[in-house]
């Protein structure tokens, strides 16, 4: 056994154990933050709430250390193995309740005080340990240097070495590992524990496994915390009124989803957001007025900057979550070029259907970029009533299109959407395009008649859309040709029940 | 865009939440027993009790009828003030009057009055609103009606909700109007199908008898009698004279389902509901004619919806109340309980007391059109016509209570989303319709719904005093236990509860009622000076019935001045 250490061995053993257990305390509180930051955004606040509760915490911890008496050592071993569990357990645990708590902040802090607490018992005990092997003015120094070069250590570590490569959930379960490390060190290096080693070895060794269990499957947690809705990491998280709101980030690309759906993503939204605008502005001389139905991320209103033509945009998104985001966050104004800010644009956070009933205005375009009718509430906006309404809103030679999901997977629902368009007296031209991120796309042009130019100017610097392009999306090869369908209705809401069965398979 | 199932992640979300903030109370160690609040905690609900002015209603009945009113005392002509001296009277601002009001309106007639005794016209069709939406107090829907109903398919095309004919001469519905999907569902064994009728684990053999139900009634709808008439028409009025037809009406529902081999319960449960729904009666109060009616009298057609489509508003039938106020523009004075008529050769003199100031007035009309219920119009005439008054003791009406519940959210459970009409089956309430089901606006948490109940556990006379008696607190209670047996715990969301009684709800059409001629002759005018209109007099309390009534009474009226 090597419980026979020197004295002077144990006293250096204590010392060490101070600077890991800070190191790990901190490490905690970090990851805490970050895990919030991630969940729920505004990282600023996050911190400084975290970071304080948690110091506050550590306070409790420590004014409740004078109630502990007696076996001072067996103590510091259990809460070693206490915050091990909890702390180590933080993250796992916090992840994979997010998605299911009603209060998630409730649970967050719960952790954080608990965690804190329990660090705030360590060096109170480790000081009453020492207090008799060293003298005073020693152990102050001692145990506080190697607080805070632990902290140090942890601060460094953390952002540099255990985010980018172990992730939040092994930072946490390898650091409660550390402190369920320390409390068989110390079992086992000081012979005043034999009475009551076998206990708490029983304690040690089941805490480890758990937390070696949890180091092994990390990826596994997190894939299901994430319900394998986010593959990447989450730099935006935001839940309004209306939707949630997630912006995601990788190397490759930005996206944003509301309500788990993909809207769009960074590397080809410019090949939707070209196909949504610019075949409809081919469709009337020198228009001045569009409206804008949905869009609140004003990627269809930059693409519609690019006519010097226009004098008015008017954009109605029911979400003001959304339209803020794309006003305020400087990534997304870089990506829609600040197009939510131009003084040509109005933005009016309202519901279309009451919107569009009572608006008296005319406009040359009017662009619709309506979430997919996955609910009889959105179904509304895609009926029969709601496209009559446009046409007091439609000037005489007045073009509209409707994004109108995909008519590779949903042939059905895309087609029903064109038949509507028809049934409420428009002419209409389908066409379509290959995004990327999202299939075979499709749209609708509706129109008072046929007179649409394939051959206008386009904006100079476009991606994707020409003249070649434009000729190629209107043709439908056989396996996404027109298919016979309803018409979709207020009291009958078909294209509804046409888009959750054809998307169904593809639903996770 | 993937979609993901937003009703099962809701579900199963709702549950963690709860397990999640139980997880972290342990964590917490802070729990404490009066974190759980008792299930049956309403404390927090607010509300209160109310109902038609049945208070100074009963004023009537035990007032006794005063010196003025006795038969045998001899008749001297009141003094009456100008304004009170017209025409034509209208007593009653129900659907029938208001429908009366209108049509002598539009024949050219002037100098109409309607006095009614509510604050408000529209009797059944009564609404009531809070800050969340509008909402039903009564009567909520019309079903697309038959387009032979002429006289009511003009109606509807100046009330904007016929918007036009579409080329082959069907009319084109107003598509706000129209009862928009999902339509209805049913809870049964712990899902939420799609319709009413019971489709989830059913038998081979109950499921040949909901067939065979239905082809019946596919059937009934084509039958003719041999009058020429359709067997079964809406109005009443318009159906088969045909014996053959009429015999049906002698015999209850129940017996009749009995006879023809109905035995399935989830069918019988169905009819059941459906005799309560339209007409607050039971299977074995109703006549089998009038069981059948609600079934194969549905004929409507139009251009754009099928013959089961139903219109409705978040304000209900007080949507179609009001516009027929508004296709008038005569006086109309609310507030006034009609008390007794005298008449002499010429005139007719009514004596009412104004609701405010609880004073006795006279009105004088030469002829007066009572569109108010059996129980009152013929007492009402007690002095002219005493032989009438045992006539309203035929006239069975059921009581109703209807309930508004403000709820921050409803649970959502397996099956169909949220519909419009949403019925629970085997419970007492013929289940909940949601107030801003027609609203274009992305569907709030919050709701206001409106859930109906018929008292049909006991005979409609004892059930009415009873429900008299119940206190508010009591009917909370009540209310929110039926709710919690579709959506259990759903009294934690329940902000408000507004209960309304109809003590005489609907008029019953019991066995033999409807064949009978009890509601012919309380139809009868007296002396080309009195006449009658209610939907009583059709033995079924519907929108149509009411609006034709009112025609009916009012073309009398004319007929008798053309004399």
């Amino acid at each position: 056994m090597a419980d026979s250490g020197s004295p002077n061995r144990r006293q250096l053993l204590l010392l060490i154990s101070v600077f890991i257990i800070a190191t790990c305390g901190l490490i905690y509180e970090l990851v805490a933050g970050t895990l919030a930051s991630y969940l729920l955004g505004d990282s600023v606040m996050q911190f400084s709430t975290i970071i304080g509760v948690y110091l506050f915490s550590m306070g409790i911890g420590s004014w409740l250390s004078k109630f502990l008496d007696s076996n001072l050592l067996r103590w510091f071993i259990r809460i070693e193995l206490m915050v091990g569990i909890i702390g180590g357990l933080s993250a796992p645990t916090l992840f994979v309740l997010f998605e299911f708590t009603a209060s998630f902040r409730l649970l967050l802090y719960t952790f954080v005080s608990l965690t804190g607490i329990l660090v705030g018992l360590e060096i109170p005990l480790l000081m009453r340990i020492l207090e008799n092997r060293i003298a005073f003015k020693e152990l102050v120094s001692q145990v506080f240097t190697f607080d805070y070069i632990g902290a140090l250590l942890a601060s460094l570590i953390f952002p540099l070495v255990l985010v980018p490569y172990l992730g939040l959930i092994r930072t946490s379960v390898f650091f409660g590992l550390m402190n369920v490390g320390i409390a068989a060190i110390l079992l086992y290096q000081f012979p005043e524990t034999r009475p009551y080693r076998p206990s708490l070895l029983t304690g040690i060794l089941a805490t480890a496994l758990v937390l070696a269990t949890g180091f092994v499957f990390a990826g596994q947690i997190m894939s299901f915390a994430e319900g394998q809705s986010f593959q990447d990491r989450v730099i935006y998280a935001k839940s309004t009124l209306y939707q949630r709101i997630v912006l995601t980030q990788n190397r490759r690309d930005m996206r944003l989803y509301l309500n788990g759906n993909l809207q769009f993503s960074s590397a080809d939204e410019y090949r939707y957001h070209e196909a949504l605008v610019h075949p409809v502005m081919q469709g009337t001389q020198s228009p001045e007025k569009v409206l804008v139905l949905g869009g609140g991320d004003g990627l269809a209103v930059r693409e519609l900057l690019k006519y010097p033509s226009l004098t008015s945009i008017r954009l109605v998104d029911l979400d003001a979550g959304m339209t803020q985001l794309f006003q305020q966050n400087s990534r997304l104004r870089q990506l829609n070029r600040n197009s939510l800010l131009s003084p040509k644009v109005q933005v009016i956070n309202t519901d279309a259907f009451t919107w569009v009933r009572a608006d008296t205005s005319r406009y040359d375009v009017i662009i619709i970029d309506f979430p997919d009718p996955s609910n009889y509430s959105i179904g509304k906006l895609y009926t029969t009533t709601f496209y009559q309404e446009l046409d007091h809103l439609l000037s005489p030679a007045g073009v509209v299109v409707v994004q109108s999901t995909s008519p590779f997977v949903a042939p059905k629902s895309y087609w029903c959407i064109n038949h509507t368009l028809q049934a409420a007296g428009f002419q209409t031209i389908p066409y379509h395009l290959y995004v990327p991120s999202f299939g075979e796309w499709g749209y609708v042009l509706a129109l008072r008649n046929k007179h649409w130019r394939l051959n206008g100017k386009l904006p100079p610097d476009l991606r994707f859309l020409n003249q070649q392009t434009l000729r190629d999306m209107l043709h439908f090869p056989p396996d996404m040709a027109e298919v016979p369908t309803e018409v979709n209705k207020l009291n009958n809401q078909a294209l509804v029940q046409y888009f959750e069965e054809e998307w169904a398979p593809y639903a996770n | 865009m993937p979609i993901s199932d937003h009703t099962d992640r809701m579900s199963r979300r709702q549950f963690l939440a709860q397990t999640g903030l139980g997880t972290a109370a342990l964590f917490t160690g802070t729990v404490t027993l009066d974190g759980c609040a008792p299930a049956n905690d309403t404390s927090h609900i607010t509300g209160q009790l109310n109902g038609p002015n049945h208070r100074l209603g009963h004023l009537l009945r035990d007032a006794g009828h005063g010196r003025w009113a006795l038969p045998d005392v001899p008749f001297t002509p009141p003094p009456v003030e100008p304004a009170h001296d017209v025409g034509i009277l209208i007593i009653g601002g129900g659907v029938a009057g208001l429908s009366a009001r209108r049509w002598l309106e539009q024949q050219g007639v002037r100098n109409i009055l309607l006095i009614e005794l509510e604050e408000e016209t529209g009797g059944n069709a009564k609404s009531g609103e809070n800050p969340v939406s509008a909402y039903p107090l009564g009567a909520h829907y019309l079903p697309i009606p038959d387009v032979r109903n002429r006289e009511l398919l003009d109606f509807l095309q100046q009330a904007d909700v016929i918007t036009g004919l579409s080329p082959e001469g069907l009319p084109v519905y107003n598509d706000y109007y129209l009862c928009h999907d999902p339509e209805e569902r049913l809870l049964i064994n712990g899902y939420w199908q799609e319709g009413l009728l019971p489709t989830v684990g059913l038998s081979a053999d109950e499921q040949a008898q909901t067939g065979r139900f239905l082809a019946l009634t596919e059937d009934l709808k084509k039958a003719v009698g041999t009058d020429g008439r359709d067997a079964f028409a809406i109005p009443v009025a318009e159906s088969s004279a045909d014996p053959a037809w009429q015999k049906l009406d002698t015999l209850s529902f129940e017996a009749y389902l009995d006879q023809e081999g109905f035995t399935s319960p989830y069918l019988r449960w169905y009819l059941d509901y459906a005799c309560k729904d339209d007409y607050g009666t039971n299977l074995a109060n109703t006549s089998a004619w009038a069981g059948l009616h609600y079934f194969a009298a549905r004929k409507g057609k139009a251009a754009n919806a099928s013959a089961s489509s139903v219109l409705t508003w978040p304000e209900g039938n007080a949507f179609l109340a009001t516009a027929l106020r508004h296709q008038a523009t005569s006086a109309v004075e609310t507030g006034w309980l009609a008390h007794s008529i005298r008449r002499d050769a010429d005139r007719v003199y009514v004596k009412a007391f104004s609701g405010q100031t609880q004073q006795p007035a006279f009105f004088r009309a030469r002829q007066v059109i009572l569109a108010t219920p059996q129980f009152i119009s013929q007492r009402l005439i007690s002095a002219i016509a005493p032989e009438r008054l045992t006539l309203a003791d035929t006239f069975h009406y059921a009581p109703w209570l209807v309930a508004n519940l403000t709820v921050r959210a409803l649970p959502q459970d397996r099956g169909m989303p949220l519909c419009w009409d949403n019925v629970f089956y085997g419970t007492e309430s013929v289940g909940y319709v949601v107030a801003q089901h027609q609203s274009l606006q992305p569907q709030s948490e919050q709701q206001v719904i409106t859930l109906y109940w018929p008292l049909t556990k006991e005979s409609p006379d004892l059930a009415r005093r009873k429900a008299y008696q119940t206190p508010y607190a009591d009917w909370k209670q009540m209310i929110l236990a039926e709710l919690e047996q579709g959506h259990p715990g759903v009294t934690a969301y329940v902000n408000d509860v507004q209960v309304w009684i109809w003590g005489h709800g609907m008029i019953g059409p019991q066995p033999g009622f409807i064949s009978g001629q009890a509601r012919k002759q309380a139809a009868r005018p007296v002396a080309g000076q009195l006449f009658f209109a209610h939907s009583d007099l059709s033995g079924m309390s519907i929108f149509e019935e009411a609006f034709y009534q009112g025609i009916r009474a009012a073309k009398e009226v004319l007929h008798g001045q053309k004399r």
